[in-house]
């Protein structure tokens, strides 16, 4: 299937066409976290409204609840009560042990450009936002659609999102892709019907982005969008792309399964689909090696 | 280094897909001045148009001049367009489908639509049957740029994807336009 193509100032009715919009917001993470739901009526049943306003409740306390385990900011965290060394990590929430082991298996897979140890603690600042998203709309969002009525629904914390479909519904999101270095732009779009998408750079946040293997700050960081079924991937690999940085993609051996766009600090562009570069090149041959 | 560099396009200008196995994915498309390529495709209509002025530069994208006007394109078949014009990325107007090519992953085809000098769809009407639940999103899934040209509008997109914004920056984010427009 292809998704038709959405490009500026051609349909730009289409949100008053489409199904009726659910949403909230909370602040969390340092950021601010979008709940989505749709329907295809403008009016359901009460009943339905208040399952949806439930659900999206649900999903946002359980990111409030998981930011409350994991946040290093925080000196009652359990990640901050491990650092301290108040809490062993035998007695932590098997949460923390499920996030840990991915973390181990991350930093394999991506030849130690992911260390969540790389302050000689851990802090897997890094990946549990994009795991905590993904896990909040798997458990509160995903259940909707046992609802007649319910199209789509999607989470989004900082421009980190995992977006769900109903099977058979006529709908496919369109994301948008923030241009870095034109703020309040967008530099490309996105149609998806299911899946994440999880952008990271230097912008706005100016945090210095380090590499793990070397410690020093990222030269003329880019921006890398991923795309893949699970936020925490997503996320994970964003992150790896950039501190890789533009010019090197080999990390793509170990995430084959994600497409993506990286933005170099000048703007130049490289994307891939499914792990394999998509470029345009004039005179290209018909086979090569 | 063993690359496939698989040529979509039987214009002056093609789509590759750079595969990578052991080696390195930092992979250039090569470029060959001024020789009509003999791509196979199965679209029609579509001529080599004069002589290869564009340059390749490999990085992925062909930024235009021209405006990007919307199109839909079909996963399936020929060419769909022939009034085309080459603007000055080179690249012709129109839907092309190239040949099935063999993978490690098994035969992958891929369609582009070109719109204004600009790649403005990527389509993959044959993929490898991967079992996998989210095939259909991976196999469509790569951004659209937007022309440089043409500003997008917040009602026609549903979310924003961007490095992470602060709760403070938040209220000044398109994200937070959709969320108060679409509330």
């Amino acid at each position: 299937m292809s998704v038709a193509l959405a490009t500026a100032g051609t349909f730009p009715a289409s949100a008053a066409a489409g199904p009726h919009r659910h949403v909230r917001t909370a602040a969390l993470m340092g950021t601010v976290a979008s709940v989505h739901v749709l329907t295809d009526h403008a009016d359901p049943e009460p009943t339905l409204t208040a399952r949806i306003a439930a659900a999206q409740t649900a999903a946002l306390d359980e990111l409030h609840e998981l930011d409350a385990l994991f946040s290093p900011f925080r000196a009652d965290s359990q990640i901050s009560r491990l650092r301290d060394g108040t809490l062993r990590r035998a007695d932590s929430d098997p949460q923390i042990l499920e996030v840990s082991e991915a973390c181990v298996c991350l930093a394999g897979e991506s030849d130690g450009r992911f260390d969540a140890n790389q302050q000689g603690w851990f802090d897997p600042t890094g990946y549990v936002k994009g795991w905590a998203v993904e896990r909040a709309a798997a458990r509160h969002l995903a259940p909707l659609f046992g609802e007649s009525g319910v199209v789509a629904a999607g989470l989004s914390a900082g421009g980190d999102m995992q977006l769900l479909t109903a099977p058979g519904a006529d709908w496919a999101w369109t994301v948008g892709i923030a241009d870095p270095r034109r703020p309040g732009e967008l530099r490309a779009q996105l149609p998806l019907r299911e899946g994440a998408v999880a952008t990271s750079g230097p912008s706005e946040r100016g945090a210095h982005i380090v590499d793990p293997r070397t410690g020093l700050a990222v030269a003329d960081a880019p921006t890398a969008t991923v795309i893949a079924a699970r936020l925490s991937d997503a996320d994970a690999w964003a992150t790896v792309a950039v501190i890789a940085g533009f010019d090197d993609l080999s990390w793509l051996r170990g995430a084959p399964d994600t497409s993506g766009m990286i933005i170099a600090a000048d703007g130049r562009i490289r994307r891939w689909m499914h792990g394999v570069e998509v470029a345009a090149a004039p005179e290209a041959p018909l086979w090569g090696w | 280094m063993k690359k496939i560099v698989y040529a979509v396009l039987g214009t002056l200008t093609g789509l590759v897909l750079l595969f990578s196995y052991r080696t390195s994915l930092e992979v250039v498309a090569p470029a060959a001045a001024g020789t009509p390529t003999t791509t196979s495709t199965t679209g029609s209509g579509s001529t080599p148009a004069g002589s290869g002025s564009a340059t390749s530069s490999g990085t992925g994208t062909s930024t235009g001049s021209g405006t990007s006007s919307g199109s839909a394109t079909s996963s399936s078949g020929s060419a769909t367009s022939s009034a085309s014009s080459t603007t000055a990325s080179g690249l012709k107007d129109g839907t092309f489908t190239g040949q099935a090519v063999d993978t490690r992953y098994g035969a992958v085809q891929v369609a582009i639509t070109i719109s204004g000098g600009q790649i403005t769809d990527v389509s993959v009407p044959q993929y490898p049957n991967t079992e996998r639940r989210d095939e259909e999103i991976n196999a469509q899934a790569i951004p659209i740029l937007i022309s440089e040209t043409t500003s997008a509008q917040s009602a026609q997109i549903d979310m924003v994807s961007g490095a992470t914004f602060t709760s403070d920056g938040y209220t000044q984010s398109l994200q937070s336009a959709i969320d108060q427009a679409k509330a």
